[in-house]
């Protein structure tokens, strides 16, 4: 694993634009970033990434099932008490799950280390499915990087499949919240893979989404919604008006319900106390657990449920504390021991591995100026090339 | 290769917004009765009884619904709307307009792309069968073409109460400080 300083396709912006990738540049600063890119032997991907992600996955199901059986689990999390059967039956009933991001912390050499896992919300799809895609075929093209790369990144091909074997009847409506280009970007690019797959789509705003007399969610034609793309979490989903009449609106909800426990970070003690020692995991408890004590080295601690890096704290032997500010941490928080991002000339380096109906199919990388991924984080390409 | 074989992004780039193109037209039957049906070519009583009964089932479930008999019978023509067995939350009655038809897959040829369903009638344009979420299929019985999308089962027109039930819990972290994505 390696980071290269290369050259930017000179157009690459007129290009975002058009193809309506238009938050490329945030609060004035790159966030698709070309300047350099990294680079992977094959063996990395297949046997540091790949695989691990489907091994971290198959654990996750077990603390999903484990979870779903136990009262005690479920208050930990923080789950409403009044959602648990609901949760409960969409996982009994199996409805099928999109997408997922596992950031991981890698560099090059030894067991990946799982961070989190962005189950629910996940960003920076579209940059990693396509814009990636294309900057890896131009790049070739205009000898930019040698000829012969490739790059862990077959997202498009398993959404649109996906997408296929979702058997939705009639339409899919794909809504995100007001204010975010970032957001109804990546819901753009969803829709895109799920109308190349043949189905009927329609976007529209989360707080445009209305209700009937009969307690069904309706669009903004008056239409019923029979199978909803959500890009807004689930917590959130759970605490709005409209989300404690979700269970009975007939809604088929993407992603189901019960990836709400996956996305929250008590996945990690969780996972911790049923896979202790798994070299792809982090010692990490409950925050009022007193095992959370004993962690040596330094430890990060997280909110059960929080965004973008949000109220996360780090503290580290010997140097300060690090905090990133943010509206989160009601619900508890976790601990996790601190296992520190690589540094790339400067850049602390975060893997994003995703995961499309379970099935890990590609690659995204994310580069901050601190140890703490936020808001401010830059996406870089990737290739694979021994 | 670990990449994608091909990309194509219709729908992201602003000069090609629909995918219209690929939606394949489907052969549908249309009948008023089951006895129309039978006397159909390839067509048997047995699956024209059975697409009847399965048609007449989702009526209840798609037909558009009214909280008062005139609006519907303003869109419907007097005397052309019934009582559904639903009820609103408040406990008022719901109003639908009759089922005066059903469309059911060609038999003829096999495909199965074709959502069984009941056929409506509007006031504004009483000559054709239309779908419960309005779209036109045809003006006559026996066979035709329709797009794709109105073969499709049909979404269910309804009255929306309220909206802006849902972003609450996004304003209140908003609020308290500069988001760039409520996903992340």
């Amino acid at each position: 694993m390696q980071r290269i300083t290369i050259e930017e396709r000179d157009d690459w912006k007129t290009q975002a634009d058009e193809l309506g990738f238009n938050f490329h540049t945030l609060y004035g600063a790159a966030y698709w970033d070309e300047t350099a890119c990294y680079r992977f032997g094959l063996q990395q991907i297949e046997n540091d990434i790949e695989d691990p992600s489907e091994e971290i996955e198959k654990m996750c199901f077990e603390v999903v099932a484990r979870a779903l059986d136990s009262e005690e689990i479920m208050g930990k999390l923080a789950i409403p008490e009044g959602f648990w059967d609901y949760i409960r039956s969409s996982w009994m009933n199996q409805e099928k799950n999109l997408y997922g991001r596992l950031d991981l912390s890698y560099d090059g050499n030894g067991p990946a280390k799982l961070l989190e896992y962005n189950a629910d919300t996940p960003t920076s799809l579209y940059e990693s499915a396509a814009f990636q895609w294309v900057w890896l075929e131009q790049a070739m093209k205009r000898e930019i990087i040698p000829p012969g790369c490739d790059q862990f990144n077959s997202i498009h091909e398993t959404m649109v499949e996906a997408f296929r074997n979702f058997g939705i009847p009639g339409k899919l409506h794909l809504a995100s919240c007001k204010g975010s280009d970032e957001d109804a970007g990546t819901v753009h690019y969803i829709e895109e893979c799920a109308a190349q797959a043949g189905l009927e789509t329609a976007f529209l705003f989360m707080e445009d989404i209305g209700i009937d007399a009969a307690g069904r969610l309706t669009d903004t034609d008056d239409l019923t919604i029979s199978t909803l793309f959500k890009l807004y979490p689930w917590e959130w989903v759970m605490a709005d008006e409209f989300g404690r009449a979700l269970p009975k609106s007939g809604v088929t909800v993407i992603e189901p319900a019960w990836r709400a426990i996956l996305s929250n970070k008590g996945l990690l003690p969780l996972l911790w106390e049923m896979f202790e020692g798994h070299p792809n995991l982090l010692p990490a408890y409950f925050a009022d657990d007193p095992r959370a004590a004993d962690l040596q080295g330094g430890y990060v601690r997280k909110p059960l449920l929080s965004r973008e890096g949000g109220n996360v704290e780090m503290v580290r032997p010997g140097e300060e504390t690090l905090m990133v500010e943010g509206p989160y941490g009601e619900e508890g928080f976790i601990v996790q021991a601190l296992h520190p991002l690589p540094v790339f000339e400067g850049n602390h380096t975060v893997i994003g591995s995703w995961l499309v109906a379970s099935k890990p199919c590609g690659m995204g990388i994310r580069e901050d100026n601190s140890p703490i991924t936020k808001d401010s984080s830059r996406f870089l390409p990737h290739v694979i090339l021994d | 290769m670990k990449r994608s074989r091909t990309l194509t992004l219709a729908l992201m780039s602003a000069t090609a917004l629909t995918l219209a193109a690929c939606d394949n037209p489907e052969e549908v039957a249309v009948f008023e009765t089951v006895e129309q049906c039978a006397t159909q070519d390839g067509f048997n009583l047995q699956a024209c009884e059975a697409n009847m009964k399965q048609a007449q089932a989702e009526h209840v479930r798609v037909a558009p619904k009214y909280t008062s008999a005139a609006d519907c019978e303003a869109d419907f023509g007097a005397e052309q709307c019934e009582t559904s067995p639903q009820r609103t939350t408040s406990g008022g009655s719901v109003f639908m307009p009759l089922m005066m038809g059903y469309m059911m897959g060609n038999m003829m040829s096999g495909r199965s792309g074709v959502a069984t369903q009941p056929l409506y009638r509007s006031r504004d344009d009483a000559k054709n069968f239309r779908t419960g979420d309005n779209q036109k299929v045809s003006g006559k019985t026996g066979i035709s073409k329709v797009s794709g999308q109105t073969a499709r089962a049909p979404s269910t027109k309804t009255s929306t109460i309220k909206r802006g039930g849902f972003g609450s819990a996004a304003r209140a972290r908003a609020s308290m400080g500069k988001f760039r994505s409520f996903g992340g």
